[in-house]
């Protein structure tokens, strides 16, 4: 059985106001219909606009789809109140896009990645549970006290993993979670989640513009086009053998290295 | 559903405090707790000892013996008859005067305004000139800074006497022809216009460093057109602050027309509110209100009108803000302002304000630096006292807009209607209002300041709550299971206390000088107080025997003044 099934999900955006009469509807999400297995390793792939973010928003039930359902193990998963949601919070997390951003200025890294097991109330001593958090990501007891102006691109998004991972989630879903990032540190994010798959099996959903990241680490890949999948099979089988013109479009620009990942 | 409900909330926000206001106003009398019989008599037969018995009569001949809520329904229906009722001490249908009154104001507003357009011309047709050149724009803003920073009851006082009492140029009071209109005008439109221009020669200095100018100018375009151009992309982003300067004014004029018995509205109003006459006192106030609402209303239409297409497609080009290079000589200004401010303080704090020591109008001397008052009081010591009170007084009023101001500002769907309300009620209005209701007093100069000073940090607030919202670390908040309430202390209110208390403390001068010219108008605190307004009212009718009575008190308004300009200033940076 499936851990996250996704049902007829649509979604649309109220256009610019016209002069008189209403504003147009734009879609961003036309049925999206597709299962997720525990464990699994998949990307998603578009160019902007194509509605990655969106769809990630109602998988985080950070947004409300205009239609279709998403359940978590047949439990129905709807935005809304805090604690309604905690069960879900429990076992999908997210990694943000733009890791210095999103985290709390004015907290320290130990605060930052206790916060959420307080908050989602985790059976464990959080403060233990964070420091060993950081730990497998790899940043040491003495970034403890830091705050998020004090750490480099690289270690903020590692500390965004960590607060993330340390609720120990089933599934993680990632926000172009390297494309902020250098090469090498890029290299060492990728490393650190594909740890995580292989040594507790935690799912993973990666969403990039770049190809050659997802096929670093999933093993399936979903092309988005104008709010539709328009593919959607292993990913060394659509290296290979795109079937789909849009994906032959994002093969050919990106960068080289695909056949060296 | 819910989308429906949101939208709805700014509507029912603007609707419920407009009928809480006419309620407000509505049970004035009764608020007041001032027997309105007690009053007629008072009025009507002077020095007459009320009895019982006649006091039950004039309430049975006027139906006065009424609860609230019939008094409230009967004033109300009256209004929308057009009946506004009649004096408590005339006995006269109070709104044909009023009216009158309000044709008088109207015609000051507009002389005023007329200088004011002036001098905003004469600001900007440096920069004009220098941008349609191709030159840089900027400028130092000083004379528009001077000239705003004078508050208008103290720039009357300053023309009366220079202008009337001592050169004899124009008449000093009435209204009877041209000469009477224009110490009035200017005393009313130098400092609108001082800020209308410093509002547009930013705006135009900062559209000439805007692309298409250039394209404009090497396709050919007439330097008219251009002119042209420019202003009409400048004007609309200023016509809301215009709209509020204008607003502003109108409690402005309330002032001048007390200095230079000018018998329009505004002064009869502070004539009904110093006789307790009531039904008089609440017409004056809705008239003075929808005056001012009216007028907010024509300039956010005059906008839409200038904007056009831009504004409906959203297609609005965000007007970059001009920064000078931050210099610390622009603290030097507010340091001297401030440390002259503290000698005057420790000066006159240690001796006697209330005392009356000294011969009547006693000129200055070693032992008396500043000379004596009217009744022999030491000049210096009730400006050093009066500073302490009136920047003390300023300090709560700062502090609790401050706090007004974040809890509204939290909620702006909400507030909206108490925010526009408040923008268009300038604090002399707010003045009338308390001390209608509860006579004049320190205590209510300082709740109608605060009742008015909070809006524009409200607004900042809820400008700085979007903002704060729209970052990544709060927006993921929800996946952290930090909800809505705990979102409050964990992220928006660190992010936005400091800002906006800076802000507010910029705003302390401004409240100064507010509460300093309710003391002038009596709407403050009562005499012997040494409040600066109080001060300067006191010393005008002995100004030419004495004119350090009134130089002392305009001196220290003219120091907070310059405090509050040249602190504005940093704040741009």
């Amino acid at each position: 059985m499936s851990f996250l099934t996704v049902r007829d999900l649509s979604h649309s955006y109220r256009g610019a106001r016209r002069m008189w009469g209403r504003a147009p509807d734009l879609p961003v999400l036309q049925s999206l219909s597709f299962d997720l297995a525990a464990g699994e390793r998949v990307g998603i792939v578009g160019m902007s606009g194509s509605g990655k973010s969106t769809l990630l928003r109602c998988l985080m039930a950070m947004g409300r789809p205009q239609s279709g359902e998403i359940r978590c193990n047949g439990r129905l998963v709807v935005m809304g109140r805090p604690a309604s949601l905690r069960w879900y919070r429990r076992v999908v997390q997210y990694v943000p896009q733009d890791p210095v951003a999103s985290l709390e200025p004015r907290m320290t890294v130990a605060q930052l990645v206790a916060e959420p097991l307080r908050r989602l109330r985790i059976d464990c001593d959080p403060q233990s549970r964070a420091q060993e958090a950081l730990e497998s990501v790899g940043l040491g007891s003495q970034y403890l006290s830091r705050r998020p102006d004090e750490l480099s691109g690289g270690q903020a998004q590692r500390v965004a993993i960590a607060r993330a991972i340390a609720m120990r989630p089933a599934f993680l879903m990632t926000d172009e979670p390297v494309s902020g990032l250098d090469m090498t540190v890029r290299a060492q994010v990728v490393q650190v989640l594909r740890d995580l798959s292989q040594t507790h099996g935690t799912g993973i959903v990666m969403v990039a513009h770049d190809i050659s990241v997802v096929a670093a680490l999933c093993s399936r890949t979903m092309v988005m086009e104008h709010g539709r999948i328009v593919e959607d099979r292993p990913t060394s089988e659509i290296l290979k053998a795109p079937h789909h013109p849009h994906t032959r479009q994002l093969l050919e620009a990106a960068p080289p290295l695909v056949a060296a990942a | 559903m819910m989308r429906i409900t949101r939208a709805a909330i700014p509507a029912l926000s603007r609707g419920i405090t407009l009928i809480a206001v006419m309620v407000l106003i509505g049970l004035l009398p009764w608020i007041s707790g001032r027997d309105p019989a007690l009053s007629i008599l008072r009025a009507r037969m002077g020095d007459q000892n009320p009895t019982p018995e006649t006091l039950a009569a004039i309430r049975q001949q006027l139906g006065l013996a009424l609860g609230p809520l019939d008094h409230l329904w009967n004033w109300l229906a009256g209004v929308f008859r057009g009946d506004f009722g009649t004096s408590w001490i005339s006995g006269a249908p109070v709104l044909p005067g009023l009216v009158q009154a309000l044709g008088v104001s109207l015609g000051l507003m507009a002389a005023a305004l007329a200088v004011a357009l002036f001098v905003a011309v004469a600001l900007c047709w440096p920069t004009m000139r220098r941008g349609l050149r191709g030159r840089d724009t900027r400028s130092s803003g000083v004379v528009a800074a001077c000239l705003t920073a004078l508050p208008e009851f103290m720039l009357s006082a300053v023309l009366l006497v220079v202008f009337a009492v001592w050169l004899r140029w124009f008449p000093p009071y009435g209204w009877h022809g041209a000469a009477n209109v224009v110490l009035p005008a200017l005393a009313l439109g130098l400092p609108a216009g001082g800020l209308l221009g410093r509002l547009l020669e930013n705006a135009i200095a900062a559209t000439f460093h805007e692309r298409w100018i250039a394209t404009w100018a090497v396709a050919g375009f007439g330097k008219g057109q251009i002119a042209r151009a420019v202003l009409r992309r400048s004007l609309p982003a200023l016509m809301p602050q215009i709209g509020m300067i204008i607003v502003a004014m109108t409690g402005g004029a309330i002032a001048v027309e007390q200095v230079f018995s000018i018998p329009g509205l505004g002064r009869a109003v502070l004539g009904a509110a110093s006789a307790q006459d009531l039904p008089a006192l609440q017409a004056g106030i809705l008239l003075l209100l929808v005056n001012a609402l009216f007028i907010g209303i024509v300039a956010n239409l005059i906008r839409i009108a200038l904007l056009g297409r831009a504004l409906e497609m959203g297609a609005m080009p965000v007007p970059q803000v001009l920064q000078a290079a931050p210099s610390r000589r622009l603290w030097i200004v507010p340091g001297v302002v401030s440390f002259l401010m503290l000698v005057l303080v420790v000066a006159g704090l240690p001796r006697d304000p209330f005392t009356s020591e000294y011969i009547r109008l006693q000129p200055p001397g070693l032992l008396l630096p500043l000379g004596a008052d009217g009744l022999g009081r030491d000049v210096l010591a009730r400006v050093a006292h009066g500073a302490v009170s009136t920047i003390g007084m300023a300090i709560v009023v700062t502090a609790a807009s401050f706090v007004i101001g974040i809890g509204m500002g939290l909620m702006p769907r909400l507030a909206i209607g108490p925010i526009e309300v408040t923008k268009a009620t300038p604090p002399t209005i707010a003045a009338l209002i308390v001390t209608a209701a509860m006579g004049p007093s320190a205590v209510g100069a300082v709740v109608a300041v605060s009742a008015v000073a909070w809006a524009p940090l409200a607004a900042h607030t809820a400008a700085l709550v979007t903002e704060t919202r729209a970052q990544p670390h709060v927006q993921i908040a929800p996946v952290l299971g930090v909800g809505p309430l705990q979102l409050l202390p964990r992220s928006i209110l660190p992010a936005i206390t400091g800002p906006v208390l800076r802000h507010a403390m910029l705003r302390l001068p401004g409240n100064a000088l507010a509460l300093a010219a309710l003391g002038f108008l009596g709407l403050g605190p009562k005499p012997p107080s040494p409040d600066w307004g109080l001060i300067l009212a006191d010393g005008l009718p002995y100004v030419e025997r004495a004119p350090f009575a009134v130089l002392a008190p305009v001196a220290a308004l003219a120091l907070m003044s310059v405090l509050g300009v040249s602190l504005a200033a940093l704040s741009r940076r």
